[in-house]
């Protein structure tokens, strides 16, 4: 395990950290998940920040790198880690692997969608994320409940549009 | 274990109050009383017309555990999924369009939330078990240079969790 942890990115280390801080405050220990969240936002610093403004030709090149990342978790990454855990009896990391799989799936049509239509798909509508399995939706309300891991509706969050 | 209120399902009916034999239930700040509530007591529970109290346990059942191979698959894919949080996050810093920052905050709260799924399966389900202490004792140790460190709260963890 500790080689593992060695290799772990600032932001990999912070996930770890955020997400036992959410599991402290379901059990009601606010000290503690105060705590490990201060330790996952000294990660969040720890990366290098970009500075330089960029371009919108810039902006377009990130979200292809994106979507070429998504494509390999959905062709590569999900496919060899189902076969890696089939036999192993697990039915938590499965059911991780069913939700984030169909998660990505709709990141990947996110994407290929606002490739298309660029800003238009924003324009005067909402984005939301279902704080519990990340599946990202555009419209002006969220659904009932989340099509990937079934929650309902408020824990489906919308992110502001903010000036940069 | 004691009962604790979810507020939000909370629809003020009171019948807490009506049934609670020790009063923990009735308090200024919408909690249970942890200190007067009966352990396992459950009168509350079992009473609430919209199911808002429930009980909390004192101490958590060891974990189940977790093979090798599955934590390394758990592993490798949140490796992924950070390298996407960063690369949306250098966007949204970066950025002057606000529709473009709104995106890619969305691909960084969705990528975060992924990877926090894939970390819960590969071990670190429960904050009191002994994975969780392995790992802020190494990132003590590792980062004893590094004055920006966090070192007293993670000391504090060591001793609540």
């Amino acid at each position: 395990m500790e080689e593992d942890m060695r290799e772990m990115s600032p932001e990999e280390l912070g996930a770890v950290c955020s997400n036992l801080s959410k599991t402290c405050e379901k059990q009601m220990r606010q000290e503690e998940a105060d705590l490990l969240g201060e330790l996952s936002a000294y990660y969040r610093k720890q990366a290098p920040k970009q500075k330089t403004k960029k371009s919108k030709e810039k902006s377009e090149s990130s979200f292809k790198v994106l979507a070429a990342l998504i494509e390999q978790d959905l062709t590569q990454g999900y496919e060899k880690a189902n076969k890696t855990i089939q036999d192993e009896h697990d039915r938590g990391a499965q059911r991780s692997l069913v939700w984030g799989e169909k998660a990505t799936k709709f990141l990947k049509s996110l994407l290929t969608r606002y490739e298309k239509q660029g800003n238009a798909l924003l324009e005067n509508t909402s984005v939301y994320v279902c704080d519990i399995c990340g599946f990202v939706y555009v419209g002006t309300e969220p659904p009932e409940v989340c099509p990937v891991c079934k929650v309902p509706s408020f824990k489906i969050l919308p992110i502001r549009k903010e000036a940069p | 274990m004691h009962a604790v209120r979810n507020i939000r399902l909370c629809t003020k009916d009171c019948i807490c109050l009506f049934v609670c034999p020790t009063g923990a239930t009735d308090t200024e700040n919408g909690q249970i009383d942890a200190s007067k509530c009966l352990d396992g007591c459950r009168l509350c529970v079992h009473a609430c017309p919209s199911h808002a109290i429930f009980l909390l346990p004192r101490a958590y059942a060891t974990q189940q555990k977790k093979s090798g191979k599955t934590v390394d698959a758990l592993r490798e894919l949140a490796k992924s999924k950070a390298r996407q949080e960063k690369l949306a996050q250098d966007l949204a810093d970066t950025t002057d369009d606000p529709l473009v920052k709104q995106l890619a905050t969305a691909l960084v709260r969705s990528n975060r939330i992924l990877q926090e799924d894939l970390h819960r399966e590969s071990g670190f389900m429960l904050p009191q078990a002994s994975i969780t202490k392995d790992f802020l004792m190494e990132q003590l140790e590792k980062n004893t240079e590094d004055k920006s460190f966090p070192k007293e709260a993670v000391q504090r963890l060591l001793e609540l969790l």
